[in-house]
């Protein structure tokens, strides 16, 4: 392998809001089928950043307390809003996030529509702007819409989550020609977030540019998560020393890769 | 000696406390751990450095949330 590639990948942290970051795979905590195989599949994962998210208990039933383990394995929290219906419950759900987290980082993502969990653009908007007014790091779960990242970066948006394909549907890079516009235009980090449902997904979006990938239903519900964690560790960093190496064109007819012509003359 | 009390909801379900608590005996009334909760005390977000000031009045809405796992 070519030194500078090598060079590339040692030195290659990824950061945002000054964070340096050595892995680009971002982890969820939800749908584990229990607490010891959620930490030893983040731990498998490599992550740095994991999700969680925040819910006002219920007082006849105890919570786990999910936080001791992540925080032992020193890993960086990232609290969603999920569950907010609109900017006014994001807002109000990560000045609590801040709180019960001790984090101004916050995933803000409002989907009022169940079916779908599609993201509310201008609700999504309307909270980001509030919550960088407010000091937030505020990292938004999108739809692959260009303009809408621009204006969020605009709005002081530290990253930009655009979706592969719908939350927990596994079915990958749906979105790719809007991601690969995205990525092209955008001056703060592109995390694909949502739908990528096998490591190759991963991989091509590190192919494709994007800086980071979140990943959480693909880990939790494998047969093994602990392996699959692994292999998503495996397939983000191939994707990213891939990007990094330069991708060869592509051609609509073949291109010879052996030297057929001096064997053919000389019979 | 006897203590007066003062009524509260948190999340809803009413509970009885001795007059002149403050959150962070609340939550340690309710064996719930002080890391990772956030609390509202009549739709107001109470910072985690006033719950030790922060007396609880009779008839507080309280709300209890707790970090959880999610995506």
């Amino acid at each position: 392998m070519d030194n500078k590639i090598i060079n590339k990948m040692n030195n290659d942290q990824l950061i945002i809001a000054g964070k340096a970051f050595s892995s680009r795979l971002f982890t969820g905590t939800g749908k584990f089928n229990d607490q010891a195989t959620m930490v030893a599949a983040l731990q498998a994962s490599n992550s740095e950043l994991v999700t969680m998210a925040l819910k006002r208990i219920d007082m006849q039933s105890k919570e786990d307390d999910i936080l001791a383990p992540l925080i032992k394995n020193g890993m960086n929290l990232l609290p969603n809003t999920s569950g907010a219906r609109n900017a006014k419950e994001a807002v109000f759900a990560a000045q609590l996030a801040r709180e019960a987290l001790q984090t101004n980082w916050v995933k803000l993502e409002i989907h009022p529509d169940p079916k779908y969990l599609l993201p509310d653009p201008i609700e999504t908007l309307k909270a980001a702007e509030t919550l960088a007014n407010l000091g937030f790091v505020v990292l938004p779960y999108v739809h692959a819409d260009p303009v809408l990242c621009k204006h969020l970066e605009s709005a002081g948006c530290a990253a930009v989550m655009p979706l592969g394909a719908p939350i927990g549907s596994n079915k990958g890079i749906k979105t790719a020609e809007f991601l690969e516009i995205i990525i092209e235009q955008a001056n703060v980090p592109v995390i694909v977030d949502a739908g990528l449902g096998a490591p190759s997904h991963a991989a091509l979006a590190m192919e494709m540019g994007a800086d980071a990938v979140l990943v959480n239903t693909a880990m939790a519900v494998a047969g093994d998560p602990v392996a699959m964690s692994r292999a998503f560790a495996k397939a983000v960093e191939a994707g990213r020393e891939a990007y990094l190496a330069g991708l060869g064109g592509q051609s609509q007819v073949a291109v010879a890769s052996s030297p057929l012509t001096a064997f053919l003359e000389a019979g | 000696m006897w203590k007066s009390k003062v009524k509260i909801n948190v999340n809803e379900q009413p509970i009885e406390l001795d007059e002149q608590a403050n959150i962070e005996q609340l939550l340690t009334f309710l064996d719930s751990p002080l890391k990772g909760s956030a609390i509202a005390v009549n739709q107001k977000i109470i910072s985690r450095s006033e719950w030790a000031n922060y007396k609880l009045q009779e008839n507080d809405q309280v709300s209890l949330f707790q970090a959880i796992a999610g995506g």
